[in-house]
C-alpha cells in the first residue's frame, strides 16, 4: 500500500538543480535505501520530505494528502519523523529531556494551550506517561544508563541513537534517517543494523541514506539511487549495483576517467 | 523528614522570613531598596523566560517596563482609572508590544534579534520623550496616584502610601508571578521553549510549531515586565523615559546573568544582589564623581561570561555536586 509518493519533486538553490523531477514511492512497511555520489541531492530530498523547504516544483504525497507545502512541525504531526546527517540533539538538556521534549503530545494542543494546563497546575513535563515511554524508548536504543547525563556529553555514535529515540517518541509511520552509521566502528555498526530493523518490524516504513555499504545491502528491500539530482535507478539491492548507470555514477565512466 | 516536608519547611521558613522581614527592619530606607529588588525580580525572571529558556535575545526589554508604565500612569492621570486595573492594564498593553516585538523575531535570531530589539526599544523611548501633550516628555508623568487604599468592612483599611503597604503588595505579586514562572518553566511548555532555544531545526522536527511558542514566550515575558512597570508607577508616582532606557536593560541582563541564565532561582538572586551592590556603590560614586556602577557591572559581566557561565547559581551547584562527590 501506498504510504509516500513524489510527483516530480524538484528543489533549486540558486541556479543549481539539487532534486531534479524525481517521482518515487514508499509502501507501507518497507525499508528503503536512498543513495548515490556525494552532492547528488539526498539530503536536499528528506529536508523537503521533511518540511525543512518546500519543493520549487513538484508535490509530496503523504497518506493521500498533499504535504508539499506543510511546515516541518506540521510534517511531523502528521507522522513524519527524521534524524539528521550532523546530529541536532538538544546539548545542553539531559538525554531523558531530549526524548521527553519529543514525547509532548503537541497534535491536541499548541503552546497556549500548554501554557494554560502549566499554570493549571498540569502538564509537568514528563508525566507517568511520557516517562514510561521515554524510558522504554531509551531502553530500546541502549541510552537508559545514561538518561541523566547531558546530551553534549554523549560520544557520537550515542547521540545519533539519541536522535533515534527523539524521533521515535513522536510516534511516526514514517522515519527518514539521514546517514544514521556515519562515524560509527564496525561493532557499533551491527547495533546500529538491529535497531533500525526492529523499529520496522514495529510497522515503521523507513527511508534511509547510507553510504557505508555494509548497511545499505544488509537491510534495504528496495535502493532508490540520486545522481545530480536525478533519479537514475531503482531496484532490489543486487540489481542496482549492476546497474551500469549506476557503477558509472559511483566510479566513474570511461568518458569521466580521461578528464 | 521525608524529602517533601524538608521542602516544604524549606519554603514556610523562607516565606516567614520575608512576611517578618519589614517588621524586624523598620528602616524606610531599606524597605525601598527591598522594592526595588522585587521590581528588577519580576523584570530579570520574565527577561529570563524569553533569553533562559528560550533563547530569544531581547536587549529591548525596558521598553516593555515603560509601557507598564506609562499605560497605567496614563489611565490613572488622565482618565482616572484605579491603579488596580491600571496594574493589568499595564501588563496586558506590554503584551500586546511583546506580541509584536515576536513578529520580527520570527525571521531573525542571534544578534539580528538582538539589533532590531535594541532599536524597539530606542523607538519607543524618543517616542515617550517627544509625545509631550500625552507624556510630558523628559519631565515626566508626576503626580501619579498610589494603590488605592483597599477596605475591608470598616474596621480595616490599607493604604499604599507607606514603603511597607507595598513591599506586601509587591510581595503578593512577586511570589504569585514567580509560582507561575515555575510551572511555567517545569512544564511540556518548557521543555519545548529549551527546544526551541537549543536547536530550531531540530525543535520543528519534534512537532514544535516554533513560530507560534516564539509570539507566545514573546506576550507572556513582556506582561511580567508590564506588570513589574505598572507596580512602580504607582510606587514611585513619577515615570519618566529613563524607564525605557538601554541602561536599565543592560542592568536586567546583568543581574539575570550574574544569578544564573536559564535557572529559576538566579534573577532573583542576582536582582537582589545587585540593587544592594548598586545602592553601596552610590557613596562611592558620590566621592568620585563617576558613573561606576556601570563599570562595575560591565566587569561583573565579562567576569561571569569568562569565569562562570552558569552564574552564582551555577557555581553553588557545582560546588554542592562536587561536594556530594567527595562523600
Amino acid at each position: 500500500m501506498e504510504l509516500l509518493r513524489t510527483d516530480n519533486l524538484t528543489r533549486y538553490f540558486g541556479g543549481l538543480c539539487a532534486v531534479n523531477d524525481v517521482d518515487f514511492e514508499l509502501a507501507s512497511g518497507e525499508i528503503v535505501g536512498l543513495i548515490g555520489p556525494n552532492g547528488a541531492g539526498k539530503t536536499t530530498l528528506i529536508n523537503l520530505l521533511s518540511g525543512v523547504f518546500p519543493p520549487s516544483s513538484g508535490k509530496i504525497i503523504f497518506k493521500d494528502k498533499e504535504i508539499s507545502r506543510l511546515k516541518a512541525h506540521q510534517v511531523n504531526s502528521l507522522g513524519i519523523a527524521r534524524t539528521f546527517q550532523v546530529v541536532r540533539v538538544f546539548k545542553k538538556l539531559t538525554v531523558l529531556d531530549n526524548v521527553l521534549a519529543a514525547a509532548v503530545d503537541r497534535r491536541r494542543m499548541g503552546p497556549w494551550g500548554l501554557v494554560a494546563r502549566a499554570i493549571l497546575g498540569r502538564g509537568e513535563a514528563g508525566e507517568a506517561r511520557d516517562r514510561d515511554e521515554a524510558h522504554r524508548l531509551l531502553e530500546f536504543v541502549g541510552l537508559s544508563s545514561y538518561r541523566g547525563e547531558l546530551a553534549e556529553n554523549l560520544p557520537y555514535a550515542l547521540s545519533k541513537r539519541l536522535e533515534i529515540a527523539r524521533a521515535l517518541a513522536t510516534n511516526p509511520t514514517l522515519l527518514l534517517l539521514d546517514e544514521p552509521s556515519s562515524g560509527l566502528n564496525p561493532s557499533e555498526l551491527n547495533g546500529q543494523i538491529e535497531i533500525i530493523r526492529r523499529i520496522n518490524r514495529q510497522g515503521v516504513t523507513i527511508l534511509i541514506i547510507e553510504h557505508v555499504m555494509k548497511v545499505i545491502m544488509d537491510i534495504s528491500q528496495r535502493l532508490i539511487v540520486l545522481h545530480y539530482g536525478q533519479k537514475i535507478a531503482e531496484g532490489p539491492p543486487t540489481e542496482v549495483y549492476r546497474n551500469p548507470q549506476v557503477v558509472e555514477a559511483y566510479l566513474g565512466g570511461e568518458t569521466n576517467a580521461e578528464h | 523528614m521525608s524529602p517533601h516536608a524538608r521542602a516544604w519547611l524549606k519554603w514556610a521558613l523562607g516565606g516567614a522570613a520575608l512576611i517578618a522581614l519589614p517588621l524586624v527592619v523598620r528602616d524606610r530606607y531599606f524597605l525601598h531598596l527591598l522594592v526595588t529588588a522585587g521590581i528588577f525580580v519580576l523584570l530579570a525572571s520574565s527577561w529570563n523566560l524569553l533569553a533562559g529558556y528560550a533563547g530569544q535575545l531581547n536587549l529591548g526589554h525596558a521598553a516593555f517596563y515603560g509601557i507598564g508604565a506609562y499605560t497605567s500612569a496614563i489611565l490613572a492621570t488622565k482618565l482616572g482609572v484605579t491603579p488596580w486595573l491600571g496594574l493589568f492594564a499595564g501588563g496586558l498593553m506590554a503584551a500586546l508590544f511583546g506580541l509584536m516585538l515576536g513578529v520580527p523575531a520570527l525571521r531573525l535570531s542571534g544578534p539580528y534579534l538582538a539589533i532590531t530589539t535594541i532599536g524597539f526599544s530606542e523607538i519607543l523611548r524618543l517616542v515617550a520623550m517627544n509625545w509631550v501633550e500625552l507624556t510630558r516628555g523628559s519631565l515626566g508623568l508626576y503626580g501619579i496616584p498610589p494603590f488605592t487604599p483597599i477596605r475591608l468592612g470598616n474596621w480595616l483599611e490599607i493604604e499604599f502610601r507607606s514603603e511597607i503597604s507595598s513591599y506586601y503588595l509587591l510581595l503578593v505579586l512577586v511570589c504569585a508571578s514567580m509560582a507561575i514562572f515555575r510551572r511555567l518553566t517545569t512544564s511540556e511548555f518548557g521543555l519545548s521553549l529549551k527546544s526551541l532555544r537549543e536547536d530550531e531545526i531540530g525543535a520543528a522536527s519534534i512537532g514544535v510549531n516554533i513560530s507560534a511558542y516564539k509570539l507566545a514566550v514573546f506576550t507572556i515575558s513582556a506582561f511580567f515586565a508590564g506588570l513589574a512597570g505598572a507596580f512602580f508607577a504607582h510606587y514611585q508616582r513619577l515615570v519618566s523615559p529613563d524607564t525605557l532606557s538601554l541602561g536599565e536593560t543592560f542592568t536586567i541582563l546583568t543581574m539575570t546573568m550574574l544569578g544564573g541564565l536559564g535557572t529559576l532561582v538566579g534573577p532573583v538572586v542576582g536582582a537582589v544582589l545587585l540593587t544592594f551592590l548598586s545602592e553601596g556603590l552610590r557613596f562611592v560614586e558620590d566621592m568620585v564623581k563617576l558613573d561606576v556602577r556601570m563599570i562595575i557591572y560591565g566587569v561583573l559581566l565579562i567576569v561571569t561570561i569568562l569565569f562562570m557561565r552558569g552564574g552564582i547559581v551555577g557555581l553553588w551547584n557545582s560546588l554542592r555536586s562536587a561536594g556530594r562527590a567527595e562523600e
